[in-house]
């Protein structure tokens, strides 16, 4: 096969990895916004049975409303997230703003961050320029950087995510901080020298600083 | 068998969904307590021992499985009730090896939530002299 076909190949599994992992967090958490929901109405079903009426109960009910409205307002954010995610993939290349693509990244990754206590932050430039290029990957990308540092991180640590625009070009640094495993739980899902090919399709190129920080330089253009 | 002297432990991280779910078991004649991750819920364990542990799988720091262990290594009375939104087969078995009474998957009928209760605490009755 030609290394090209074969970097294809496993770049695809790879990114069928990525949406698998993502949609075992997404339906993790739709499953609690619906038991939170199920209780709270259940609850209101029993007070109504034992004719709780009075004017603390009725108080009492508008805050399970709020609750219900509350979990509603949550899953919505994550079902908007995963759907512009999937959208992503709709054409190749397309005009899109950078910010907006690792926030919903971010969205759907931030259970797992949660699991391992690891703070996800956002330091992002306001006014970035849009980028012409491949959302799908660039995500793809950004994904593998996140996801090699939360294996390596202990818990209670952080990750900082900078957007910044240069001369025709933005970049995207993701800085770890915090105590680093003395031993993996995990291997990286995704070999660096896959992250390395798939960056140089969109004419971008990623460094590997000491300290473990990670810079993503990108062209406005990829084409 | 009194039902309102059965003492359940609810641990989740879902803050809104431990409370509310204590509330209703509350309303059915149970003594409920909650914890939020898998450290409250052990440390709770040194000052009052619950009969019935309601425990959620997937937290932040310390996971289900792990309390499980460490409920049965220390507190092998503790009948643990395992109420997951993701918990796979593999998991299901591994509970059960490790002692867990049963395994349900949220969202779980409330009334099927208190029967495995009271089921589990008439199985801790049993074991204990």
């Amino acid at each position: 096969m030609h290394s090209n076909d074969r970097h294809e190949q496993e770049l695809k599994l790879l990114q069928l990895h990525l949406i698998g992992k993502i949609l075992a967090g997404f339906t993790h958490e739709a499953k609690n916004y619906l038991a939170i929901i199920n209780e709270s109405v259940g609850l209101m079903g029993d007070m109504v049975q034992m004719g709780k009426s009075s004017e603390k109960d009725l108080s009492e009910y508008l805050q399970i409303i709020r609750s219900v409205e509350d979990q509603i307002k949550r899953a919505n954010e994550q079902f908007r997230a995963l759907n512009r995610f999937v959208h992503r993939m709709d054409s190749e290349l397309s005009s899109f703003n950078l910010n907006e693509s690792i926030e919903e990244l971010i969205a759907l990754l931030t259970r797992f961050a949660n699991q391992k206590k690891i703070a996800l932050i956002k330091n992002f430039q306001e006014d970035l320029p849009s980028l012409y290029s491949n959302p799908s990957l660039l995500q793809f990308i950004v994904f593998s950087v996140l996801d090699e540092g939360l294996l390596k991180l202990e818990k209670d640590s952080r990750i900082t995510i900078q957007t910044a625009g240069v001369d025709q070009a933005v970049q995207i640094k993701i800085i770890p901080e915090g105590n680093v495993l003395e031993q993996e739980s995990d291997v990286p899902s995704v070999p660096h020298e896959i992250v390395e090919r798939t960056i140089k399709q969109l004419h971008g190129n990623i460094v590997r600083e000491g300290g473990g920080e990670t810079l993503i330089v990108l062209p406005l253009t990829a084409s | 068998m009194k039902q309102a002297g059965i003492k359940v432990l609810i641990v989740d991280d879902e803050v809104a969904l431990a409370n509310t779910l204590a509330q209703r078991l509350k309303m059915r004649d149970l003594q409920v307590e909650t914890a939020y991750n898998g450290e409250e819920a052990l440390s709770r364990l040194k000052q009052e021992e619950p009969d019935v542990m309601v425990l959620d799988l997937r937290m932040p720091g310390m996971q289900g499985m792990d309390v499980l262990k460490e409920v049965k290594k220390t507190h092998p009375h503790i009948q643990v009730i395992i109420l997951t939104g993701h918990g796979t087969d593999k998991e299901e078995e591994e509970a059960k090896i490790l002692g867990g009474f049963c395994f349900l998957k949220k969202p779980a009928e409330i009334e099927t939530l208190a029967a495995k209760i009271k089921g589990a605490f008439s199985e801790k009755c049993a074991k204990t002299p």
